[in-house]
């Protein structure tokens, strides 16, 4: 499909749209995958062992839910500053920055709503599967498939808060463009807010249509893995 | 097999829920734990089955102390128990895959990612195991289905034939019949019978002491955290020593 097309721009603009759109999925992806390799394990020590600090934790999670982007886009940037404690790794405005920022954002959506996930199932079909034979991480596993449809919508709402947020990788990114007029840390997001700012409120309408498509072909994907899952 | 409980007690939070049990079990033969809701017989149960280890005295199967043992150890002498959940249990499935789901733990990794891709036909023992535990509870042919679309006596076959599956020397069971219809109930009495005819050794926690003269060898009554008493099921059913025994088995409530 040629994008150009659909949108009804030149190959340049096309070239800006379509680098945009790789910025902007690559960052959100990562974030995704690393919130839900981290929030899955979370959310099933939370759920299931007794620990102290443990109701803190669940606390930290479910207020974590409503940390407001620029703010963690904000002590990010102070964190990897050239000046800040992390600042040697030299990770300000560069995509790795706006992955960690999303990272942060991400989490706690997607180990809040799989621990709810994980929490219901059944105590009687976790004991069923321990008294067949089942090790603690095979019945963690078992949690998991058994809480699989809850935890895909966990991992659609963290990808839906990554990709849609703005107020932190506008921060942590700079929403830089290279001299060739590709993106480097500009994203459909950030991109909006600079086609607003500058009056082209065409381009912005379409990147924003773009951004809608995005979440909405995420999304149906996420339904259809859960159709076939249910059986 | 023989299983001991040697003088167990079982704490939770502050409240003793297991006081100085003590009961031998032998494979071959089918044992009732009997005794009004609320005494302990699920944690009984839960305890043999080495779910968590007792505040005091030991769990031996066949002399080994489940929890003197190392973890490895106590995996493997784990699968020689199984144990049937009261509550509905099934996981959300096919039922052919809840069946083989004892077997599926057991394997190595290249058997496990046999079995998450191809299925239960992944190798032809595994089939068969799966067909022969089914037939056990007389749902041959019911394997396609998915589990959340049995009835409640059917799942419970199905939690039966999931334990059954994995051969286990000692069964488990946790008011197997309680809300289940009088047919239900004689075909899983029947597969219990079955079962216990290979020689396998059955534990059942009932309150229903008709369905314990129906099919145990051995009873066990439990009242206030404990056994006040164990024997034979003619001899405890029909003349039972204690008074607190007696009053239960004919009907009245435990004092």
């Amino acid at each position: 499909m040629d994008l150009g097309a659909v949108i009804g721009a030149g190959p340049e603009t096309t070239r800006y749209v379509t680098s945009i759109i790789r910025v902007s999925l690559q960052v959100s992806m990562t974030a995704v995958a690393i919130s839900t390799a981290m929030g899955i394990p979370l959310a099933l020590v939370t759920a299931f062992r007794r620990f102290p600090g443990r109701r803190l934790l669940t606390t930290v999670i479910t207020t974590g839910m409503g940390f407001p982007s620029v703010v963690v886009g904000l002590v990010v940037l102070l964190l990897l500053s050239a000046s800040g404690p992390l600042g040697t790794l030299q990770l300000a405005f560069t995509p790795r920055a706006m992955i960690i920022s999303q990272t942060i954002l991400a989490l706690p959506v997607i180990t809040a709503v799989s621990l709810s996930a994980v929490q219901a199932v059944d105590q009687s079909v976790r004991d069923a599967a321990f008294a067949v034979g089942a090790t603690r991480r095979d019945v963690a596993v078992r949690t998991i498939a058994e809480a699989r449809f809850g935890i895909i919508t966990a991992v659609l709402a963290g990808f839906g808060r990554a990709i849609s947020e703005v107020g932190s990788i506008l921060i942590v990114g700079g929403n830089i463009v290279f001299t060739d007029g590709t993106s480097y840390t500009r994203t459909l997001t950030t991109a909006i807010t600079v086609e607003a700012r500058q009056g082209r409120y065409e381009t912005g309408l379409i990147l924003g249509a773009i951004l809608l498509a995005v979440v909405l072909v995420i999304n149906a994907v996420g339904a259809w893995v859960s159709a076939r899952g249910d059986r | 097999m023989r299983i001991t409980v040697e003088d167990v007690r079982l704490t939770r939070g502050e409240a003793t829920v297991l006081d100085g049990v003590d009961l031998t079990v032998e494979a071959g033969a089918v044992t009732a734990i009997v005794g009004p809701s609320g005494v302990g017989k699920t944690t009984l149960l839960r305890a043999i089955a080495g779910f968590a280890p007792p505040a005091a005295g030991a769990i031996r199967y066949d002399g080994a102390d489940l929890w003197a043992v190392e973890e490895r150890q106590r995996l493997q002498l784990r699968r020689t128990v199984a144990m049937v959940p009261q509550d509905r249990s099934l996981f959300n499935t096919t039922v052919a895959r809840n069946v083989a789901y004892g077997l599926g733990v057991r394997g190595g990794p290249l058997e496990r990612l046999r079995m998450a891709v191809g299925g239960v036909q992944a190798t032809d023992a595994l089939a068969q195991q799966v067909t022969d535990a089914l037939a056990l509870v007389q749902l041959a042919g019911m394997g396609g289905r998915a589990a959340r679309t049995l009835s409640a006596g059917e799942a419970q076959r199905v939690a039966i034939a999931r334990a059954i599956a994995t051969d286990p020397a000692m069964l488990l069971m946790d008011e197997p019949t309680s809300n289940l219809d009088p047919q239900t109930t004689a075909v899983i009495e029947e597969a219990i019978l079955a079962a216990v005819r290979r020689g396998m050794g059955v534990i059942i926690a009932t309150h229903d002491i008709h369905q314990a003269g129906r099919i145990a060898d051995r009873v066990a009554v439990m009242i206030g955290d404990t056994i006040i008493e164990e024997g034979s099921a003619t001899t405890v059913l029909e003349d039972a020593a204690s008074p607190a025994a007696r009053r239960f088995l004919a009907g009245e409530l435990p004092l």
